[in-house]
This record gives C-alpha cells, sequence and structure tokens, in this order.
C-alpha cells in the first residue's frame, strides 16, 4: 500500500516538473523534454499498477510498450518539424512561432 | 569456487593476449611486455586537463564505459553453469549495456572541449545509431530460435546445430556490426590514430586514457563472447571440459577480429552508414524472416 | 524485505526527480539531454525494482539511443549550446511554475485519497512474465500492437517528408 502510493508521488512530482518544463521553455526541443518526461512519469505510474494492483493482467504492460511507442513517435515528428523550422526561419524559439497561426 | 578462480585468471589472460594481438596488429611486430608497459607508463603521464572542460563529464564518462564493458560480459555465460547475473530477459540487456558504450563515447567526446574530440564522439554517435540495428535484430533471430531471451537457453537451443550454420546472415551481420561497436579497424573513423589525431580519446591522458583502453579491451572481449554464446555453440564441443571452449572460441573471434580488419581499407564515414542502414537493416530483416520460415517448416 | 524495497524505491525516485530537475536548471544543453537520460534510466531501474524487467531493460536501452540523438539536435538547433552566455531560456514563468504546482498538488491529492486496493505481493517470474507479454501482443492486444507499429512507420515516413527542404523542387 505504502509503496504503491509512494511511487505514485514520485510519478505526480515528475509530472509536475515535466509539465514546468513543457510550459515554461522556449526552446523546442526542451519543450519535447517536458512531454518526454510527463510520458515518462505516466509510464511509472502505470508499471506500479501492473505491479501491485493486476501482476495477472499484462494489458498493463501493453499500455506501457504504446506509451514507449508515443514517446519515439513524439521525437521523431518534433525532431522533423524542428529541422524545417531551422531551414526556413533559422531559429527554435518556440516565442516567434507565432507565424504558424496564419 | 575454484572454476570461479580458473575462469578469472582464464579472463585475464585473454585480456592480456588480445591487448598482444592489437598491438601486434598495429606495429607488426610481436611485444610481450607491452601491456605491461603500456599500464605501467599512464601512471606516470601528467593528467591533462583542458580549458573550459565539463568537469562531471570528464570524470564520468571513462567510468561509464567500462562499466557498460564489464556489465554486457555479466550476463554471459562462461559454461553450463557459470554466469555471474541469471537475467531473464539478457539478451535484450547486451544491447541495452552496449546502448551505453554510445552513451559514454558522446560523453566522451564533448566533455574536454576540444574539435577532435567532439567530432568524433558525434561521428561515434552515428555509426553506432547505424550498426545498433543490425546487432538487435541479429540477436532477436537466436532468441527467435531459442523461444527464449535467458542465454542458457540460447546456448542450448544449438545443441545440435549451431547458429552460424543455421542463419550465416545473421551471423556475418553481427561481426561486422560488433567490429564497428567496438570501433576495430574497418570501422574506426572516429578514433583512429590517422584520422581527428585520435579523435575521441585524443584529449584524454593519464588514468582516464587507460581506463578507456582497459575498458575496450573488456569490450572486445565481451563482443568476442556474446559472439561465441550467440553463434558458435557456446561450451558445447566434443572431448575439452566447456569453460574450455569458450574460451577457445571467445580467443579465436577476438583474435580473428584484428586479422581482418589488416585485410581491410578504413572505410569512409558516410559509406559506412549509408551501407548499415540501405543493406545491413534490410538484410538484418531478412535474416528474421528466414529463421521465421525455418522454425515453421 | 518490504521496507527494503520501499527504500530502494523511494531513493531511485529521489534520484530521478534531482534529475528531472536538472534538466530545467541547467544552461549547458548536453547537461541537459544527459540529465534526461539519467532521470530516465533511473525510472528504468524503479521497473526493475518493481519486477517489470523485460520493460525496464527495453526503457533503459531505448532511452539511450533516444537521448542521445536528442543532444545532438540540441547542439544543432541552439544559439548557445555549451551554456557559456548565460541566456534564459525560459518564458511566462510563474504561470507555468504555477501550472505545475497546481496540476502536481492535485494528482497527489487524487492519489492520497483514493481508496487502493490490498497490493498483491506475489509476481510471475520473469520467463513466465516474458512469455505471458508475448501471448498477449500476439492475440487479445495484436491489434493495438499493430497500430502502434503503423504509426511508427506513418511517423517516420512523415518526419523524413517533412525535414526534406522545400526549395530544391525546381529543377
Amino acid at each position: 500500500m505504502i509503496e504503491l502510493i509512494s511511487v505514485l508521488i514520485i510519478g505526480a512530482i515528475l509530472f509536475g516538473i515535466g509539465l514546468y518544463g513543457a510550459l515554461g521553455q522556449t526552446n523546442l526541443v526542451m519543450i519535447m523534454m517536458g512531454v518526454e518526461l510527463m510520458l515518462g512519469a505516466a509510464m511509472l505510474n502505470l508499471v506500479a499498477f501492473w505491479r501491485y494492483l493486476h501482476p495477472e493482467n499484462f494489458s498493463l504492460q501493453v499500455f506501457v510498450l504504446v506509451g514507449m511507442t508515443v514517446m519515439a513517435l513524439e521525437a521523431a515528428v518534433g525532431f522533423a518539424i524542428a529541422t524545417q523550422r531551422f531551414r526556413t526561419k533559422g531559429s527554435v524559439e518556440m516565442e516567434e512561432a507565432s507565424d504558424m497561426k496564419e | 569456487m575454484m572454476m570461479w578462480i580458473l575462469i578469472l585468471c582464464l579472463f585475464c589472460v585473454s585480456i592480456y593476449a588480445i591487448s598482444v594481438v592489437e598491438h601486434w596488429s598495429i606495429y607488426r611486430h610481436w611485444d610481450f611486455m607491452y601491456p605491461f608497459s603500456a599500464f605501467a607508463s599512464s601512471f606516470v603521464q601528467e593528467d591533462v586537463k583542458p580549458r573550459m572542460h565539463d568537469r562531471t563529464f570528464l570524470q564520468t564518462a571513462p567510468i561509464l564505459f567500462i562499466v557498460a564493458a564489464v556489465l554486457s560480459v555479466s550476463v554471459l555465460p562462461f559454461a553450463k553453469e557459470f554466469i555471474l547475473v541469471k537475467l531473464g530477459t539478457a539478451a535484450l540487456f547486451i544491447n541495452a549495456a552496449f546502448a551505453y558504450i554510445m552513451v559514454s563515447m558522446v560523453l566522451a567526446g564533448w566533455a574536454p572541449n576540444g574539435l577532435y574530440s567532439m567530432v568524433g564522439g558525434w561521428r561515434f554517435l552515428g555509426q553506432l545509431i547505424a550498426y545498433s540495428m543490425p546487432i538487435v535484430m541479429a540477436i532477436t533471430s537466436t532468441v527467435m530460435r531459442a523461444e527464449s531471451m535467458d542465454m542458457t537457453e540460447i546456448v542450448k537451443s544449438q545443441y545440435e546445430l549451431w547458429n552460424i550454420i543455421y542463419q550465416p546472415l545473421g551471423f556475418i551481420l553481427f561481426y561486422l556490426a560488433s567490429l564497428a561497436l567496438a570501433f576495430l579497424p574497418p570501422f574506426d573513423i572516429p578514433n583512429s590514430l590517422g584520422e581527428l589525431s585520435g579523435g575521441v580519446f585524443s584529449e584524454y591522458t593519464g588514468k582516464k586514457l587507460l581506463i578507456f583502453r582497459i575498458g575496450r579491451l573488456i569490450l572486445i572481449f565481451s563482443l568476442a563472447l556474446a559472439t561465441a554464446n550467440l553463434f558458435l555453440g557456446g561450451w558445447f564441443g566434443p572431448f575439452l571440459p566447456g569453460f574450455v571452449w569458450i574460451f577457445l572460441k571467445t580467443g579465436a573471434v577476438a583474435i580473428s577480429y584484428f586479422f581482418f580488419g589488416r585485410l581491410m581499407p578504413r572505410l569512409r564515414h558516410d559509406h559506412s552508414l549509408e551501407w548499415s542502414w540501405k543493406y545491413g537493416t534490410p538484410l538484418a530483416l531478412i535474416n528474421i524472416l528466414w529463421v521465421g520460415i525455418l522454425l515453421l517448416l | 524485505m518490504s521496507t527494503f524495497r520501499l527504500i530502494i524505491l523511494i531513493l531511485l525516485g529521489l534520484g530521478a526527480i534531482w534529475f528531472a530537475w536538472r534538466v530545467f536548471m541547467t544552461s549547458s544543453m548536453v547537461r541537459s539531454a544527459f540529465s534526461l537520460l539519467a532521470a530516465m534510466a533511473i525510472l528504468g531501474a524503479m521497473f526493475l525494482v518493481m519486477r517489470a524487467e523485460f520493460l525496464a531493460v527495453l526503457q533503459i536501452m531505448m532511452m539511450a539511443t533516444e537521448m542521445s540523438i536528442m543532444a545532438i539536435f540540441m547542439m544543432m538547433y541552439m544559439m548557445d549550446p555549451g551554456g557559456m552566455g548565460d541566456m534564459d531560456m525560459s518564458h511566462q514563468k510563474k504561470a507555468s511554475i504555477s501550472m505545475a504546482v497546481v496540476a502536481g498538488m492535485a494528482v497527489i491529492l487524487i492519489v492520497g485519497f483514493s481508496q487502493w486496493d490490498s497490493p498483491i505481493e506475489k509476481v510471475p517470474a520473469t520467463a513466465q512474465q516474458n512469455y505471458d507479454l508475448g501471448m498477449e501482443l500476439m492475440k487479445r492486444s495484436m491489434m493495438i500492437f499493430e497500430t502502434a507499429g503503423t504509426s511508427i512507420l506513418v511517423a517516420m515516413v512523415a518526419a523524413a517528408a517533412t525535414a526534406l527542404p522545400f526549395k530544391n523542387r525546381k529543377k
């Protein structure tokens, strides 16, 4: 019980730090780091649920695998956008990216 | 207990032999005292610290390198019951340990704030990302045959037929990719002496360089041991006891690395990357298909 | 045994939180990428303590490659990758800190006030786990797994198409 709760609290703190990074950083690559941290915290929670609540149910582990896939996808697409942005504008600072609205 | 001491002695002898053969492959003459003199001279060499270096990474990179090499040895079996850490996912764990070789090399290239070492570090990153694909897929196909990720099971599955005959394509890919992983001659463009003046190691001296060199010898040993266990039937062999066979096979593979490297010209960086992505990875996928068809027959 | 495991888990968790904090607090970009790698590898170690061995090793392996790639992209695209110029790279500081604190506290409150079932002590052995996970992937969750694979393929194609330069269109 106490193990489960402490792992979940660690996950919550990591999620908070990741959220701060995703909101407060100006650079696209740093924002992606924040998102990865949030996904990592979610995966930690899923593994904790699997271990302490349903060790016989492997759909939770499949969910973690899907989470890792999402991380890889996010990295690939994010880097592609960063590359294109750097080619056209010369920087990946997201404060200058409001021209993407049009 | 006696067995473990024996295995440790054989391990040290193999490391010594690899070091002597490496010296021969560069300078073309046998020098049996060379490892000791090189070892001793590292302690009196001046410890040069570059200007504006990254202090943490300069210290952690050599240690991470040697730890990753030792970890990859620790999950590989030396004989039937002699395995340091018995892990259910050992075949995947070897890949993880090799991935940290790459991390430590990138750190080592970044830390000293030098141009040559940084270029070498990024080159190594590109090379290793390209060549980790054939390694992962070759190991996957051996895992498919054994139906288990346990190293002991993988070796046991080769009792009747070694994997080198069962899946020769996988063996060739694993062999070449392990040359690239240990930056041995045809693929040593990230840090060979004639190129970039030493590449990643150009700014390292003294004890840190010593740790890198010992770590590299252990890495070569662990790659040879992995080849022996995954493709050459592990401890199986007639007449002699198992651990003797495994050291014979490991030594043969490790020495063949240097002879092979002598025959090949050094590859251009973009060519080696291109060959890995365009030919190595599809061939590894074909190998997986081949093993799958053989298993279903 | 249980107390020992709890202490290890909490120590690893504190390490992960420390490294995660360092990611956004250092000005050297390679340092921040490798701090994230350290945090993720510690998460993998926590998976290992919780006996999810396959996921742990997979996490440790994948993150090494991913964060090294991240480090090289940081190097390429930052104005000040070495952190020598002391640039400030954050904006809307107060709003994001308060948002993060509110979200984190909300999650902690939910965790604290929920009714959890009593935890189960027994876990299947690793070989059995690998077998069961494979069966789950190839039987019941096959569609999910296939979807993940297809979406990786689509993302690879899309990423390559996005990253190609626009200007080479003319003959």
